[in-house]
């Protein structure tokens, strides 16, 4: 599509403009915040907290606690306050306001009202959610009365590389002016809510003095932080000088060979993807500099989640967590079978060996098993500080394993290479299972020790101390993904996964690289399963099976082959689909005032013995085919991945170059395209 | 040596229907190289409608020979054949046909995906716990000391007949003709004239269809079916047919009979705790450790011959 020539005009707007985007942005911030905080709980937990300084003898948390939730507290709406001054210096101002806000709506404002909906059951909210979200992008996509909510692709604006320092200015500006007016609007509203709470008699008098402190802050607060945003926006834009395109004409004619041409598709799809980085973008909420708020948050809301659990979902926060740490050894196993699998392009069916190597070498040691096989006494007091030091002792037995049962399969390739792998996985529970003598055969480990550490209070029933163990695991293991991805052994591997010969050809030893991957990908497993033995307190063998080789790679490809965040969202949505969502269903439907009751009395009628459980693996089977047909890549594939499969087509080429900071004929354009 | 010989005839026995499944697996996979999890459950399919139709004419224990029993077998077979054929070309149609182009691991995980539900649809039909056919013949021959049932015979017969009628339409027919044109490169076959999305329906058909003959068989001489038995039974006959050389058929006969002999005759490994055999052994016997010593002698097989007995070493295109 050509870019009409006076969108560069329109590139700063008049001040009638302006205001058009403070009110966008400021609407779409704070709509989602309201229904966060006075549909939701958000409100409960500021004031719990409050409560709880003013008269600690009431509040329902402990100081520690306290301090924590005020720290998210203030990580959560400073970068709220932030994102708004981001967001007003960021955009283009060339998406319509309504699209923007349908978009807010959608994508916000839904998910906590159906959280709110099932009962402040955060999975359950997430699912119907991955239910909504698909039907609206086929609406959108479907209905042409609907099509304008379509994201277009448009190329970044001509005027695009001419910010000079009066024009960032300009930014900044409003940039200042967003944070502010976000600020004061949520100042406004907030305390008229709380004077109509305080005039019903509903809030307590003390909390009147921190409602004013709050109504003075939030704009100076907004004002600054603006700033800030409007900074961080700034950074984003690309120079006035430098990289200038004034030989584009000469370019285009002397990209006649294939390998140009190939070069060239390549750059308009890196284009494309470089547009989202650039600054002002027509997607603000979805260019990058947004991304790191938003990322802020996660972060902040994972870490501080064992706090803010009990006020945003009610009861039973034990229960939730213990099952968001199973979620969590999920997580480190798909991201390390990633590497096996989508790195590497080794498919390994049998990836569960490893985990149950790792579980049993910690169970071993950490229970009083190893002292009836061998003549070595461990203290039993000393036993859960030998945690630590077992967690990368078991990791590397499990590498060491991984090395040496990928040792055989060096030869093989594709499928043969796979039913070697699946031979291993179902060869070493079996040896689990006969070798009583190490491991207690049928029944396996029991009294399994906790980790223990500086004197917090460990043990299988309190989920706090290993939410944050497997949280730490986590970080290490993404941080690890990342930079072994980019390593020159990461980058061997994706050339082996490409081509093994030309990988070959190219110098890549492939046996190192090959064992480098099965021994890597092992090592995580290992952390995994000394983890499973700790927190479960035992191990039995019968729970690594080939089904469970199955479901990891079912999580890899689900979220999307070798990319990092794909893997994340797939583990958790297979572990969520397999152990939380259907079994609420059970519970939703044995409560007779539920829609879903009669259904289930209907279907009981028909097969008796239904339960929601029951059909576990049938919804799970459905929704397995449905995503590979629809999204056979994955649910976040991998930038790579992406460019394969959806190439730009060749008539925008020339004009989307322009924004590449590096042109294709430049000798430094490939070592400039990221490998993922 | 007694005890050698009958573990012969068990593990032909099990072999040849271990084989039967194997070959809807090497079909599959040597049309669209595809790892075709589902067809254990399609296996599993088959006994479940061969147990309804039994019950549905009331066979008990040990009916007196007649035309209700003949009749019985008859519609069990053919039903069980036919209703898991149509079950394979319908799984096609839906799981595998929209990713012909996808990439390698989308129509695996799909598989994955059929199987489960078929694992599911198996135990919401027929419960949890296993369910027992009725023991249709009990004749028993004795050849020495060594003992043969009328069943075992039919077993093996019947195998034996349904793998050279295969052996037969893919070597000797127009359709199997086809069907090695798609398999060895799909694009010439279409330029050939061959209907290529109809050739690779035929060996879902085909293939499904022999997994359904094997749930009849099996019914006949194993007592017992339950929903997760495809599963267990479909690993076995995955590995017999990349044993064999995956997509190449006698491979898979030979594949699935070696299996079914290595599983059996590992029970005269004895058990180290046994007091007559002087520590010589491994903890529990040999029985116990099949599947392990099954999958190592395959992984050794492998090793020396990486693409399976009878499969062809494919050069590495550049």
């Amino acid at each position: 599509m050509a870019v009409p020539m006076h969108t560069s005009n329109r590139l700063f707007l008049p001040a009638r403009d302006t205001r058009m985007l403070l009110i966008k942005w400021v609407v779409a911030l704070i709509v989602p915040l309201a229904v966060f905080n006075f549909v939701w709980q958000g409100d409960a937990l500021i004031n719990n907290v409050i409560l709880g300084f003013i008269n600690p003898a009431s509040a329902p948390v402990t100081d520690g606690q306290l301090v924590e939730a005020v720290i998210f507290i203030a990580i959560f709406y400073l970068t709220l306050l932030a994102l708004a001054g981001y967001l007003v210096a960021a955009d283009s101002g060339r998406r319509g306001v309504l699209e923007v806000w349908i978009d807010i709506l959608i994508f916000t404002v839904v998910p906590i009202l159906l959280i709110v909906a099932t009962s402040n059951n955060l999975i359950l909210g997430l699912a119907l959610c991955g239910i909504v979200w698909p039907i609206y992008f086929i609406l959108r996509r479907r209905i042409p009365f609907l099509s304008f909510l379509n994201p277009k692709s448009v190329p970044p604006p001509e005027g695009l590389r001419l910010i000079d320092s009066e024009q960032r200015a300009i930014m900044i500006g409003r940039a200042r002016a967003g944070g502010f007016w976000f600020g004061t609007s949520f100042a406004v509203i907030w305390l008229f809510v709380d004077l109509i709470f305080f005039l019903s008699g509903q809030l307590p008098t003390e909390l009147l003095v921190v409602t004013a402190i709050r109504t003075v802050l939030l704009p100076l607060g907004g004002y600054f932080l603006g700033q800030l945003g409007g900074m961080l926006a700034v950074r984003r834009t690309l120079a006035a000088n430098g990289n200038g395109n004034g030989n584009h004409a000469s370019e285009e004619s002397s990209l006649r060979s294939r390998r140009q041409k190939e070069r060239q598709i390549l750059a308009t799809s890196r284009a494309s993807e470089e547009t989202r980085a650039v600054v002002p973008n027509d997607l603000p909420l979805r260019s990058t500099g947004a991304r790191n708020f938003f990322l802020i948050l996660l972060v902040a809301f994972v870490v501080f989640y064992p706090v803010i659990d009990p006020f945003l979902f009610g009861s039973g926060t034990a229960g939730r967590l213990s099952g968001y740490n199973d979620a969590g050894y999920y997580v480190i196993l798909a991201l390390g079978l990633n590497i096996v699998v989508g790195f590497a392009g080794l498919l390994d069916l049998g990836y569960v060996a490893f985990f149950a190597i790792g579980a049993y070498a910690w169970g071993i040691v950490g229970s009083t098993q190893l002292g009836f096989i061998s003549p070595i006494h461990i203290p039993f007091n000393a036993l859960s500080g030998l945690f630590w030091p077992m967690l990368l002792v078991t990791a590397l037995i499990a590498a060491g394993w991984g090395v040496l049962l990928g040792a055989p399969t060096l030869r093989l390739r594709g499928d043969y290479l796979a039913i070697v792998t699946l031979g291993f996985g179902e060869i070493v529970p079996v040896v689990f299972l006969n070798l009583d003598t190490l491991t207690n055969g049928t029944n396996g480990i029991v009294g399994v020790h906790s980790p223990a550490f500086f004197g917090v209070f460990w043990s299988q029933i309190t989920p706090i101390p290993y939410y944050y163990l497997i949280l730490a695991l986590i970080g290490l293991t993404i941080f690890a993904n990342i930079r072994l991805r980019d390593s020159r052994l990461g980058r061997a591997w994706i050339a082996m996964r490409e081509d093994e010969i030309a990988a070959a050809s190219s110098g890549v030893n492939l046996v190192r690289t090959k064992l480098f991957a099965f021994g890597t990908g092992a090592f995580f497993s290992g952390l995994a399963g000394a983890y499973y033995s700790a927190k479960l307190g035992g191990v039995s063998p019968e729970t690594f099976g080939f089904g469970d080789s199955v479901i990891y790679l079912a999580m890899v490809v689900i979220g999307g082959i070798g990319s990092i965040p794909g893997v994340i969202v797939g583990a958790l949505t297979v572990y969520s689909i397999n152990l939380f969502i259907l079994n609420s269903l059970d519970t939703l439907a044995s409560d007779p005032t539920n829609f879903l009751h009669s259904f289930d009395q209907f279907i009981v009628n028909i097969v008796p013995g239904f339960t929601f459980g029951n059909i576990r693996n049938l919804v799970f089977g459905i929704i397995l085919i449905v995503i590979m047909i629809f999204r056979p890549a994955g649910l976040i594939p991998s930038a790579r991945r992406r460019r394969e499969l959806t190439r730009a087509p060749e008539g925008e080429a020339a004009l989307e170059l322009g924004s590449l900071d590096v042109t294709t004929t430049d000798p430094g354009f490939e070592a400039e395209v990221r490998i993922e | 040596m007694t005890l050698f010989i009958q573990l012969l005839l068990v593990g032909i026995i099990s072999g040849s229907v271990y084989a039967l499944i194997a070959l809807g697996y090497t079909m599959v996979y040597g049309i669209i190289e595809l790892i075709n999890f589902a067809h254990g459950d399609i296996f599993m399919m088959g006994t479940f409608i061969t147990i309804t139709i039994y019950s549905a004419f009331h066979i008990t224990d040990n009916p007196p020979f007649g035309m209700p029993i003949v009749a019985a077998l008859v519609v069990a077979f053919l039903a069980s054949t036919i209703l898991c054929a149509i079950l394979g070309v319908v799984i096609e149609r839906i799981a595998y046909r929209p990713l012909r182009n996808a990439p390698r691991l989308a129509p695996l995980i799909s598989a994955i995906g059929v199987s489960l539900i078929l694992e599911d649809v198996g135990k919401l039909w027929k419960g949890l716990s296993p369910i027992s056919p009725p023991q249709i013949f009990n004749t028993i021959y004795y050849i020495g000391p060594i003992t043969i049932s009328i069943t075992d015979i039919i077993v093996v017969v019947t195998a034996a007949v349904l793998m050279i009628a295969l052996q037969w339409m893919v070597t000797s027919t127009r359709i199997g003709r086809a069907m090695r044109a798609v398999a060895q490169d799909r694009e010439a076959a279409a330029l050939m004239g061959v209907n290529v999305d109809r050739i690779i329906s035929f060996t879902f058909l085909v293939g499904a269809g022999l997994a359904g003959a094997a749930g009849f068989i099996f019914l006949l001489k194993f007592p017992t079916t339950t929903f997760t038995i495809g599963f267990e039974l479909g690993l076995i006959a995955f590995t017999a047919a990349v044993l064999g050389g995956i997509g190449n058929l006698v491979g898979a006969m030979l594949g699935g009979l070696l299996i079914g002999l290595i599983g059996s005759l590992v029970n005269l490994i004895p058990n180290s705790s046994d007091p007559n055999v002087h520590g010589f052994g491994i903890p529990h016997g040999g029985g116990a450790w099949s599947l392990a010593i099954i999958f190592a002698i395959l992984i050794l097989i492998l090793v020396f011959r990486p693409s399976g007995l009878l499969g062809q070493q494919t050069p590495e295109k550049v």
